[in-house]
């Protein structure tokens, strides 16, 4: 018996170094930095109150990671029944047409939509075109420019979890509100919409989640007035210096995502077990 | 079979939504075989120049070459970390088992931006800044949780009575695991790899906290942007997307053949 835990201490091992000294650790540092000057101090805190700045930000960030996450559900959620419902045959084709964005990076997609809406870009162009502007518009750092691309690189995520929770779904069950009676539309929802909410709702959570921390897109696409909590606390620490402000920051950003988090945990119980 | 209006609508909406998710990517081809710095339509002239510019261009070689070297550094640190702790964490019987597979797991889900600021505060007081290897190891980090998950996963569907046997026969814990389960865990082992090479290849913000001089190829990328749109960047993207896509892809194929011999069995 004690061999085996042994044995399981040494396999943790690495594990625990690499995490214990680079994550753990750093994030605890963060904290001191946030909380304590050399002693226990609130002040940094009471400077995040006081800062319209700061609250602006925070408000911003939120309602930004609420809006993506609502049109990225909305939008999506259509896409994942439409691919769960195709002849498996063309599924497995269809459902890559969804991974090719999603496997590329954050930062080339965010580029793309650089090249799209900037002054010289295809959207100007074409509105020109058409004559329905006369010189180029201001697309580019823009909060239609962020949201966008936010929707866009998000999207695939929920359709997704969304489209793995439905191919679940019996359809079985969907025949039988059928015979029962029930219209097509109300086969859907009396039946598959509420069996496919769990998807939707870890779709919504890791796109919730994501979104509260979007770095790229808002510091390439957004303007002064779309920098988001990840910006500002790039700012602090790079323009301002501001560490312990920047600490704060950090320490709310990580709340927020700890408890969205734990929100989506209470809401669907009924989790896989992981471990 | 003739679709219903409904289904009809339907699929007009996903080739719309198809299009509004591929369709800036497929912008860039034109862009990149361009000759102006803008995009033209249709394209004037077909030319290599801004694939000649990346391949002529030092700077760019050597963003490159860093993030190979980073990459695969992190690649082999993850994996094997990874594939030790995911053997503890599935077959473990011990307390705060899953606490621990949630803390090896989260930096999948922390906003980059606070391990960002935590690694540089640490990485300047340790004076690890602008140093290579520190930065494989912080990537090391961020590429970890892919390589448990899909591990971790592969080996919840092993039967461990193939292994037990093993053992009977003679083999010692080990050599039970090297030769019987290994195998087994091999697309699993690639799969990982891949995701967590690329979890370190696209890599940004992290990266251009702690790295100081050093640059990578998405920094570079990254240092573009800020300063002017080259073309030079649409090529590069475009390999890029052309590398991630057959990497990704390999490792989803590499996954699922795990996934599908456990649902068989």
């Amino acid at each position: 018996m004690s061999r085996k835990v042994a044995r399981t201490i040494l396999l943790l091992a690495p594990g625990l170094i690499l995490i214990g000294f680079l994550f753990l650790f750093p994030l605890f540092g963060v904290l001191k930095l946030s909380l304590f000057n050399p002693g226990f101090t609130t002040a940094s805190f009471e400077k995040l109150v006081a800062s319209p700045v700061a609250l602006l930000v925070m408000e911003r960030t939120f309602i930004l990671a609420l809006t993506v996450t609502v049109l990225s559900v909305v939008t999506g959620y259509p896409i994942a029944y439409y691919l769960a419902t195709s002849s498996p045959r063309w599924r497995t084709i269809l459902v890559y047409l969804i991974l090719l964005p999603f496997w590329t990076s954050i930062l080339i997609r965010t580029y793309t939509w650089m090249v799209v809406l900037g002054r010289e870009g295809l959207v100007n162009s074409v509105l020109q075109w058409t004559g329905l502007i006369d010189g180029p518009t201001q697309l580019l750092f823009t909060g239609l420019a962020v949201h966008l691309a936010m929707v866009q690189i998000l999207m695939p995520i929920v359709i997704i979890t969304c489209y793995s929770t439905m191919i679940e779904i019996d359809e079985g069950l969907i025949r039988a509100a059928r015979t029962l009676g029930a219209t097509p539309g109300q086969a859907f929802a009396k039946v598959f919409l509420p069996l496919s909410l769990p998807g939707v709702a870890t779709g919504a959570a890791m796109c919730f989640i994501l979104s509260l921390g979007f770095y790229i897109t808002p510091a390439l696409l957004g303007g002064r007035r779309n920098v988001m909590l990840s910006n500002l606390i790039d700012f602090e620490v790079h323009q301002t210096l501001n560490w312990s402000f920047a600490s704060v920051l950090a320490l709310v950003l990580l709340a927020a995502t700890l408890v969205a988090l734990g929100l989506f945990r209470l809401v669907a119980p009924r989790r896989r077990d992981q471990g | 079979m003739r679709m219903s209006p409904a289904r009809l609508a339907l699929t007009v909406y996903f080739v719309i939504g198809v299009i509004f998710l591929i369709f800036p990517l497929i912008m860039l081809v034109p862009l990149s075989f361009g000759e102006s710095q803008f995009l033209q339509f249709p394209p004037q002239k077909l030319s290599w120049k801004w694939y000649a510019e990346f391949f002529n261009d030092d700077s760019w070689l050597r963003a490159t070459l860093l993030s190979l070297r980073v990459g695969i550094g992190a690649t082999i640190i993850s994996l094997v970390v990874g594939t030790l702790a995911a053997v503890a964490l599935v077959r473990g019987q011990f307390v705060g088992r899953g606490l621990l597979m949630s803390l090896m797991v989260a930096p999948l889900i922390l906003p980059t931006v606070i391990l960002a600021l935590a690694l540089y505060i640490l990485f300047l007081r340790w004076r690890w800044v602008d140093n290579a290897l520190a930065l494989t190891a912080a990537h090391a980090v961020i590429a970890l949780p892919y390589v448990i998950l899909v591990v971790s996963t592969a080996l919840k569907g092993f039967d461990i009575t193939i292994e037990r046997a093993a053992r009977i026969l003679g083999a010692g814990p080990v050599r039970a695991f090297v030769s019987v389960t290994l195998p087994y865990l091999m697309p699993s082992l690639f799969a990982g790899g891949l995701l967590a090479f690329f979890a370190s290849f696209d890599e940004l913000i992290v990266t251009m906290f702690v790295s100081g001089g050093l640059e990578t190829l998405p920094v570079r990328i990254w240092n573009d942007l800020k300063l002017r749109l080259d073309p030079t960047v649409a090529a590069v993207a475009c390999m890029l997307i052309v590398v991630s896509v057959a990497g990704m892809g390999l490792a989803e194929y590499f996954r699922q053949r795990n996934l599908r011999r456990y649902h068989n069995s």
